[in-house]
């Protein structure tokens, strides 16, 4: 074991090279890198347990819960059966108990068929319509809970309990981080605020807290404390930069056997290299007028969910492994979560992220990139096929549309599907560990082998179950 | 050669008893013939059926899918979440041959059905009663091992080491550290110097740097006698209870908000961390400080402090009224909240990792689900008790009169507490055996005497039983554990480095002698820490420098044998106040409400509820020991939280020591560390007057606690100079005291 122990720190302080690599993988292989990560060098890039499909992933969290049954997964049944009562409702299923009543409400949108494949899409996807045949749209997705708090905690970290890691976290522990001077895990908020559950929602959990997500702001600083207070020169910072520099290295020198002293004169020299490299991603003047107007930054509904959506573009593109983007804040009618109104909420909601999500694809299709990056779209659950107050839609866990695109997934391809009500999954049904351990999957990771060891037992993003969804694999 | 004859022997005699039973009585043979004809039965065509189509999901070698292990006798007739898996002798009401029949919902394997033959081989192997030879548990060599597990065993006593080398142990702790070197071929490092030492000692026990003159003072007399002199000050000083209850706090989870989806405020939790802080000072027996925090309402002694301590067994996140309305969901929710006390009181007080065995017998170690629902019965009884958090009392007036609701509390109002059962696969619904309040079976030296009540009693007493079997002189389980963290905080790691884990998974000791001496030590003292603490300062071994020699390196580089003291990085709570204390804005004022420092504007929308408040500029009431920040679970204070500060989900053992880029930037760029440093610069131009060298020294020496050498002065003083030619004086010494903020040597203990 000691033996090993200096073999790995030797490893790391070495940098890691091909032989590196190789060495790495076979420790990690004995399960030995993922029970005890170097402290000096949480983010140092490790090797997967197999060759992967996707470098990174973007994660579309439609926060509050999209409905299925109106957007992707169209039950002409609902419209026969409007106004009555179906027969699988319980009263128990209701969130909001006083005022969801067993009465199936017809959708107020049409479903057109799109692509070769004939997607079926709501028409308040325009724009997204063209994208049919690169998404894989799963009907069958079904979660724990029928409350936010509990389903945000369960669609970032396969519990729906607070404290387990996120999933960005379980990846930048698996994979290490590619890029020096970005954070790894980035966090993109709606412009009305973070979720419910906080900065819980992209927790470390138990494990370092290098692991975090990091929130990123498309204006102003976009990191907290990456610049200092404004009196403060450039110039001068980097005068005291260099007496600490000098100062830390000495002290270093007394400590040669102390890895975690020459880290953190590295994580100096990187934090003023993120300053620049920072500003310069979120510095959108870099990119065309054609570029702005795709995402629809030149029009106010679009245009901050679209800055968000580029940034995501750019931020992967210089190596963040794991980005999420919110699309609703705070909660109620500022996200997909359509109890009084379904129409009038996913109306906006719709039109504030159609444009963003398909220019951000057609972008990352015309650079190349979407073969290595993973795009999910999805809420924590899918709404009621019953009203609520009339023309509302309750939580509803029990079924609900994600959709996959690019990082080696099937396009054009419908997987799964719920009852004829929409109510339950009830083919090839996905949950949210089997969502999770594809994901893993697609990035190279073995979800039953990507552990950590906390309080005795080895952790798992699935925790005890989770199968990788083949069929949907390109 | 003498094994291999014994069990010749042993297998010889055990023929003869079987021939004994053959010839004594014929009845018994016959059944014995019928048994074992149903055994080659099994043998033959139900063995190999399991092996080849079962046990891929259902052992305990592999996994227990639906909680169930098919690879023992125990495991068929224990069953898992659908109840046992078969009825000896009735095959039609069996589960297994419902199963495999696909005639259910349950259809197993699922994807291939087993042949005809093998189905009508398991349908006769049930009806003939299921013969089965594997009646010894697959994991029972886990039990047996427990009987031997270090620490599972009583406590030593342990002989007072002889050693050659006399000169160096000042104290019976060196004792066992020197023995240790010997036989690892390693030497103890020179004692550290004065400075380096009243620096060490100062913050490890109050967690805040030496002032210049107490610095000054023990350089200047250096003595055993002076050394004695300045622990006995700083175990007296009551900052010592807000560094040492911050330990506490950490195993504890402790937080002023409920976490999860509403992130409620708790208005009152903070009396707990100030019971805890009190506790350390008055050096109070663990015993009491165990019974207080489990059983403050059942104590001879229950009184406000006491009931305010059980906001021990309420610290976790919580989220009432927001997991389902349905009696499941409640139902459920209330055992995911017993399961964290379950799992938070098995780790901090006795080691071992027992929430592990919620939802199935634990996997490594030895326990089972028993076990962890006989721990669960004990808290069965309990309820919240005190303000509910995001609630508001009724009227401030009905609080002024009954200080006793403002707190976070549990209690048990009736002695009458509700059956438990076990729960299958962790599923509140899914009802098991019931179980009778128990301590788990392989630590039970003395099993826990859980008493009886009278239908009238006010409560069980059961967590009072607990408590008192947790801190018995004769369980040797939670005194190894507490010696084990009072070494840890003191060295940096634990004697057994895995804290809260003393388990076959945890650390085997590196000084197992010592640990137990350690152990009776804190019992022999009544349970209290101060004696402790002393004795382990006054050792060789923590006067020991940290600086590393070639051989330790070489033979010892984790140091796991002390040939040296570690050099630690200091806790996140320990950089910001000791920036506080050098730039001389400490307020010490303690105890009270937690207070909310400034958090940078973009970071407050991060979190929606409970919102922090929008601070311009600090002051003395912010300025406070970090101990007394408000744990904001949705929004932790990020110079805290980037520092390791725990997450406060769960029970916080050990910290990291990460280095991250973030850290960098929060010292670098946050207005707070900018703010003091031109406060520590503003203070030494009062001390000092107009001199730049001695305004340099005294900078140096209220952060570092030394004199630089000549070459560092030599440089300070020219970036000083340099610094002035383009801004003011005040500005460049800001910049000298900020660069000594961010220095490596600041944020570490020598």
């Amino acid at each position: 074991m000691n033996n090993l122990l200096t073999r790995k720190t030797f490893l790391q302080r070495c940098g890691v090279g091909f032989g590196g690599l190789a060495l790495q993988a076979l420790l990690e292989r004995d399960n030995l890198l993922s029970r005890d990560a170097d402290n000096s060098k949480p983010l140092a890039p490790r090797a997967p347990h197999f060759a992967p499909k996707a470098k990174a992933v973007i994660f579309l969290f439609m926060y509050g819960g999209p409905s299925h049954i109106d957007l992707f997964d169209p039950k002409p049944v609902l419209t026969r059966w409007h106004g009555q009562a179906i027969p699988a409702w319980k009263a128990e299923d209701a969130f909001m108990g006083s005022k969801t009543k067993n009465v199936a409400m017809a959708s107020p949108y049409q479903f057109v068929r799109h692509g070769e494949a004939g997607i079926e899409m709501a028409e308040v996807f325009p724009n997204l319509a063209r994208h049919a045949d690169t998404l894989c749209v799963i009907r069958s997705m079904h979660a724990e809970s029928n409350n936010h708090g509990p389903a945000l905690f369960q669609m970032n970290s396969g519990a729906i309990l607070a404290g387990r890691p996120s999933m960005g976290s379980w990846i930048t522990y698996g994979l290490g981080s590619e890029c020096d001077d970005l954070p790894s895990f980035v966090v993109l908020l709606d412009h009305q605020g973070a979720p419910v559950n906080g900065a819980l929602n992209w927790s470390n959990g138990f494990m370092p807290s290098a692991y975090q997500g990091v929130p990123f702001r498309g204006s102003g600083e976009p990191i907290a404390y990456l610049s200092p207070p404004k009196h403060i020169t450039p110039q001068r910072q980097r005068g005291r930069l260099d007496l600490l520099k000098n100062w830390n290295e000495d002290f270093a020198a007394s400590y040669p056997e102390e890895s975690g002293l020459d880290a953190r004169i590295n994580a100096y020299e990187l934090a003023f290299r993120m300053q620049m490299s920072a500003a310069d991603c979120i510095d959108l003047n870099r990119e065309s007028q054609a570029v702005h107007s795709a995402y629809g930054l030149d029009e106010k509904v679009t245009a901050h969910f679209g800055r968000n959506c580029l940034l995501a573009r750019r931020l992967v593109e210089r190596g963040v492994r794991f980005v999420q983007l919110y699309s609703g804040g705070n909660e109620g009618p500022k996200a997909w979560d359509a109890h009084d109104d379904l129409k009038a909420n996913h109306d906006l909601h719709c039109q504030e992220t159609d444009r963003p999500i398909a220019a951000l694809l057609d972008d990352l299709k015309s650079r190349g990139l979407l073969d290595t990056t993973l795009v999910v779209w999805g809420g924590e659950f899918g709404r009621s096929p019953v009203a609520e107050n009339g023309k509302g839609r309750d939580h509803h866990p029990k079924g609900f549309t994600m959709w996959l695109a690019g990082g080696g997934i099937k396009g054009g391809m419908v997987y799964g599907a719920t009852d004829e009500f929409g109510y339950e999954a009830v083919e090839n049904r996905v949950s949210v560990p089997d969502l999770h351990a594809t994901i893993l999957h697609q990035l190279g990771l073995d979800h039953e082998r990507l552990t950590y060891q906390h309080t005795g037992r080895d952790y798992r993003l699935t925790d005890v179950s989770g199968k990788v969804v083949k069929p949907i694999l390109a | 050669m003498n094994r291999f004859l014994l069990l010749i022997f042993l297998s010889a005699s055990f023929d003869l008893l079987n021939l004994n039973i053959l010839a004594d009585d014929q009845a018994i043979s016959i059944n014995r013939r019928q048994q074992d004809s149903g055994i080659q039965f099994f043998e033959d065509s139900v063995r190999p059926v399991l092996l080849e189509h079962c046990y891929e999901c259902h052992s305990l070698e592999t996994k227990q899918e639906g909680g169930l292990a098919l690879d023992s006798k125990h495991g068929l007739l224990a069953g898992g979440d659908h109840g046992p898996a078969l009825i000896p002798g009735d095959a039609a009401k069996s589960l297994i041959i419902q199963a495999v029949r696909h005639s259910d919902d349950l259809a197993m394997p699922p994807d291939n059905k087993l042949s005809d033959s093998q189905i009508a081989a398991l349908e006769k192997w049930v009806t003939l009663g299921a013969p089965d030879p594997r009646t010894q548990r697959p994991d029972s060599d886990k039990f047996e091992r427990a009987t031997k597990h270090w620490a599972f065993q009583p406590l030593g006593n342990p002989q007072p080491m002889v050693l050659v080398d006399k000169s160096w142990p000042q104290s019976e702790v060196d004792r066992y550290v020197l023995a240790k070197l010997v036989e690892e071929g390693l030497r103890p490092s020179p004692p550290a110097d004065p400075a380096t030492l009243i620096r060490r000692v100062t913050i490890d026990l109050i967690g805040l740097p030496p002032s210049p003159e107490e610095i000054a003072a023990f350089c200047k007399d250096p003595s055993p006698d002076a050394y004695e002199a300045v622990i006995d000050r700083l175990l007296r000083s009551p900052q010592y209870g807000e560094r040492w209850g911050r330990h506490w706090l950490d195993l504890a989870r402790y937080a002023d908000s409920s976490g999860f989806h509403n992130d409620l405020d708790r208005p009152y939790a903070w009396k707990y961390r100030d019971y805890v802080i009190r506790s350390f000072n008055e050096d109070k027996p663990y015993s009491q400080f165990v019974a207080e925090q489990l059983a403050g309402d059942e104590v001879g002694w229950a009184d406000e402090a006491s009931l305010i301590a059980t906001g021990f067994c309420r610290n976790g996140p919580s989220n009432d009224d927001n997991m389902g309305k349905t009696a499941e969901a409640i139902q459920q929710y209330r055992a995911d909240q017993l399961d964290d006390v379950i799992s938070t009181v098995s780790t901090v007080f006795l080691g071992v990792t027992i929430g592990c065995a919620r939802c199935h017998d634990h996997k490594t170690e030895p326990f089972t689900a028993k076990d962890y629902y006989g721990l669960f019965a004990i808290f069965n009884g309990s309820e919240p008790f005190g303000t509910i958090p995001g609630k508001k009392a009724k009227s401030d007036k009905a609080a002024e009169i009954d200080p006793l609701s403002q707190m976070h509390a549990l209690v048990e109002r009736t002695s009458q507490v509700p059956v438990t059962y076990v729960m299958r696969r962790g599923i509140a619904a899914n009802r098991g055996a019931e179980v009778e309040p128990a301590v788990p079976a392989v630590l039970t030296l003395k099993p826990a005497p859980f008493p009886v009540p009278a239908p009238e009693a006010k409560s069980s007493l059961r967590r009072l039983t607990l408590a008192e079997w947790i801190t018995a002189p004769s369980n040797p389980l939670a005194w190894r554990v507490l010696a084990n963290r009072v070494w840890q905080h003191h060295f940096g790691n634990g004697i057994v480095n895995t804290p809260s884990n003393f388990g076959f998974t945890g650390a085997a000791p590196t000084h197992p002698e010592l640990l137990d001496y350690l152990a009776v030590q804190l019992i022999q003292n009544g349970g209290r820490l101060k004696p402790l603490h002393k004795q382990l300062l006054m050792s060789a071994t923590y006067r020991q420098s940290s600086r590393a020699s070639a051989i330790g390196n070489q033979q010892d580089p984790k140091n796991r044998f002390l040939w040296k003291m570690n050099l630690r990085r200091m806790e996140a709570e320990v950089v910001r106040d000791s920036i506080l204390a050098t730039s001389g804005k400490l307020n010490l004022e303690m105890g009270g409400p937690g207070i909310k420092p400034r958090l940078r504007p973009d970071l407050i929308p991060s979190s929606q509820r409970n919102k922090w408040p929008t601070v311009k500029l600090e002051n003395e009431k912010h300025w406070r020991r970090s101990v007394y920040i408000y744990s904001k679970r949705q929004l932790l204070m990020p110079i805290l939280e980037l520092f390791d500060a725990p997450a406060t989900t769960d029970s916080c053992a050990a910290r990291n020591e990460s280095v991250v880029p973030t850290q960098a930037l929060v010292l670098m760029n946050d207005e707070f560390v900018e703010e003091q440093a031109g406060y520590l610069a503003q203070r030494v131009i009062r001390e000092v007057g107009d001199d730049d060298d001695k305004a340099i020294e005294r900078m140096v020496l209220l952060t570092l606690a030394h004199r630089l050498d000549d070459a560092k002065m030599d440089e300070a003083r020219e970036f000083v100079r340099l610094r002035q030619t383009d801004s003011d004086r005040i500005s460049a010494l800001t910049d000298f005291a900020h660069v000594l903020f961010n220095s490596s040597e600041f944020i570490h203990v020598q």
